[in-house]
């Protein structure tokens, strides 16, 4: 029953509650595997289908996600050497001559919270630097965010780099100034409108790989 | 006559100030640029090298409203388009800082051009209420010179005063090379304001570097900065207007800090373009009630402290022309104009300004002279005391005929609609069933097919090329 306490904390965003109960769990012996999928995963699983309909808004996504992390962190010491896989890993980041950050942001803790690992380079990031971040985290997304038209260029010359080196991932753009149509011309793999479109398309994308 | 709307009491005014600058004193503001550290720094505040934070101590805000001028001019390319700051009523600035256009043949959502651009401000200029433009961002060309080409085109097709970002110091001498291109001197840069540079804080508490110091650059040559702070309450802001409000505030006092301690007598536009947040996207809104509630109140923040003032209003998060973008730019503007704000920025754009839609200036100056004669009120002086045709005409009979209505019929006291039908039913459909949006468009074509008023000498557009090009090179 207290798996089930563990799986309501998450959907009420109980983010103090949360780590007594994941422990009190362990401490009863409840199989491991068994605190993770049914309490956890199973949670946000819940959480992203609501959120996905609408039925949530981006705080309380948030703070799901928070409290479910919180509880992940009690119960990874036992998760050594078992089996426990991200949904993929996302490399993210401000690109070149930006500084604006919020967006990016955003999108960088709600892919979080749909279960991936995050790669957030911060802003003002060269081409090179999320190539090399590619390279060393081996991504299945990289997301390039902008606000400036003037740094839409920059975009273009990292997916370009990206091409001369032959590294396969799907990179993907969002921000104001940019729209399908730039996405599809300067060679990116999509385009998300806002954050959650920016999720779906990420979880798409990975599926498809 | 009162009529007029006020947000904040004066003494929530004063807490929103108190707090303002107990944000400043205990939190400080984060500035990318060792530059506005140092003078910040040598003027009192604390600075934590490594973080970059500056803490302010109150004495430099309350020498900083001091120094900062309480009115000046900015000016427009002929005396006739100056406008004198405060204002005894509400001016408007074209906000072009998006970069799609809806094309005015086809109704396509498209990336702008030069020529978007040349269209808009010759429309804005036509307009009643038009005060100061702002160029459109052009997303077809990224160049480092991309703005400096947007703020000529406008220099060449309107007389009016121009407002534009500058991303870097390396911007500043062209720009500056340009004004004195067309107004003849540098001297006279620094006399007619023609120009003036918005500056947007990066919510919350933070200052760009790079911005930063081409404003502090900029400032030696008397150009006005609009401070421009944008925190989204619930997002980038708090989630309660009271206190997204005096983080903007604050702000904006530490942008005024900055600049008067670099220059003092630098001319500041008090302003805000505060928002409220998309829940579902985590998306910026300014088409709302809390948008306007907090330009209006940071509004009169800038009375509080008696400097000019532009605030965001006139705006809309609809996606098209139409029903939800006249609703929520009314809304959006009639608290401003009747809270006495100087500048509203905003007219022309749709789509949390994303996009300019010609259409929409017209019809935003219909909503402007409404909201003028809201603002107007009841005038109950004695020049209005028609009492007397009370008694001449006693009961029964009309006033239609009487000396003061042959002279009221015309004047100020009825507002006279540009776009709004009046017609009945049976004239409105004999003439085709207008709407506003279609004489609107019908205005816009009018002017687009006029000649161009006041065009640039040949020999200053030929300057204006020529330093074009040296940026186009320079600038990389």
């Amino acid at each position: 029953m207290s798996v089930d306490a563990i799986f309501q904390s998450i959907l009420e965003r109980k983010r103090s509650d949360i780590a007594p109960l994941v422990q009190a769990e362990i401490d009863a012996g409840t199989e491991i595997s068994v605190i993770l999928n049914d309490g956890l995963i199973g949670a946000m699983d819940v959480v992203g289908r609501q959120f996905g309909d609408g039925l949530l808004f981006v705080p309380e996504l948030l703070v799901a996600a928070e409290t479910m992390k919180t509880g992940l962190e009690v119960l990874r010491p036992k998760l050594v050497g078992s089996e426990i896989t991200n949904r993929g890993t996302v490399v993210i980041g401000t690109v070149q001559g930006d500084l604006h950050d919020i967006g990016k942001n955003l999108v960088s803790m709600m892919v979080e919270g749909a279960g991936f690992a995050v790669v957030d380079l911060g802003v003002d990031v060269a081409p090179e630097r999320f190539l090399e971040a590619a390279r060393e985290h081996r991504p299945q997304v990289v997301g390039l965010s902008a606000l400036l038209t003037t740094s839409m260029p920059a975009m273009r010359r990292c997916i370009e780099l990206f091409e001369d080196a032959e590294i396969d991932v799907k990179i993907i753009v969002g921000g104001a100034p940019v729209n399908q149509e730039y996405a599809d011309e300067i060679g990116a793999d999509g385009y998300g409108s806002d954050a959650p479109g920016a999720v779906r398309l990420i979880k798409r994308l990975v599926t498809e790989t | 006559m009162l009529g007029r709307y006020q947000i904040l009491s004066e003494e929530e005014q004063r807490i929103v100030h108190d707090q303002s600058v107990q944000v400043l004193g205990e939190v400080g503001v984060k500035l990318l640029s060792d530059r506005a550290l140092k003078i910040l720094g040598s003027n009192g505040a604390t600075i934590d090298t490594e973080s970059q934070v500056a803490r302010i101590p109150v004495e430099m805000v309350e020498q900083a409203l001091e120094t900062a001028p309480k009115s000046f001019t900015l000016g427009g390319r002929t005396p006739e388009f100056d406008v004198p700051l405060p204002s005894p009523t509400s001016g408007y600035v074209l906000d072009l800082g998006g970069v799609f256009t809806r094309d005015l043949r086809t109704g396509e959502r498209r990336y702008a051009t030069l020529q978007d651009n040349e269209d808009a401000v010759r429309v804005f200029e036509q307009m009643q209420h038009a005060s100061v433009v702002w160029p459109h961002s052009i997303a077809e060309d990224t160049s480092r010179a991309s703005a400096l080409r947007a703020t000529m085109s406008t220099l060449m097709n309107t007389s009016m005063h121009v407002q534009d970002e500058l991303e870097e110091p390396a911007d500043v001498p062209f720009f500056i090379e340009t004004l004195a291109a067309v107004l003849g001197s540098e001297d006279a840069v620094r006399k007619r304001k023609l120009f003036s540079v918005v500056y947007c804080t990066l919510a919350p508490l933070v200052h760009e570097g790079q911005m930063c110091d081409a404003y502090l650059d900029a400032i030696e040559f008397e150009v006005p900065i609009l401070i421009f702070p944008m925190p989204a309450a619930g997002s980038t802001g708090p989630g309660s207007l009271f206190s997204n409000v005096v983080l903007g505030n604050a702000e904006a006092l530490s942008s005024l800090v900055l600049f008067q301690m670099a220059r003092p007598g630098t001319p500041l536009i008090f302003g805000d373009a505060s928002g409220s947040t998309e829940f579902s996207s985590g998306g910026f809104l300014e088409g709302s009630p809390e948008m306007v509630l907090q330009t209006g109140a940071r509004g009169e923040m800038a009375r509080f402290y008696g400097l000019p003032n532009t605030q965001a209003g006139c705006l809309t998060d609809a996606k098209e022309p139409g029903p939800q973008a006249v609703m929520e730019k009314m809304l959006t503007t009639l608290p401003l104009v009747l809270g006495g704000v100087d500048m509203v920025q905003g007219p022309g754009a749709l789509e949390t300004s994303g996009v300019l839609c010609l259409e929409q200036i017209v019809v935003d100056d219909e909503i402007a002279g409404l909201c003028e004669r809201m603002r107007a009120g009841v005038d109950i002086s004695e020049s209005k005391d028609y009492s007397s045709d009370i008694r001449s005409v006693g009961p029964g009979g009309h006033f239609l005929m009487q000396d003061t209505t042959l002279e009221a019929c015309r004047s100020d006291e009825f507002f006279l609609p540009q776009l709004s039908d009046r017609n009945t039913f049976e004239r409105w459909t004999e003439l085709g069933k207008p709407d506003i949006y279609g004489k609107a468009r019908e205005r816009v074509e009018e002017i687009l097919a006029a000649p161009l008023n006041n065009p640039l000498p040949d020999e200053t557009v030929g300057n204006l090329q020529e330093i074009l090009r040296r940026a186009q090179v320079e600038l990389q």
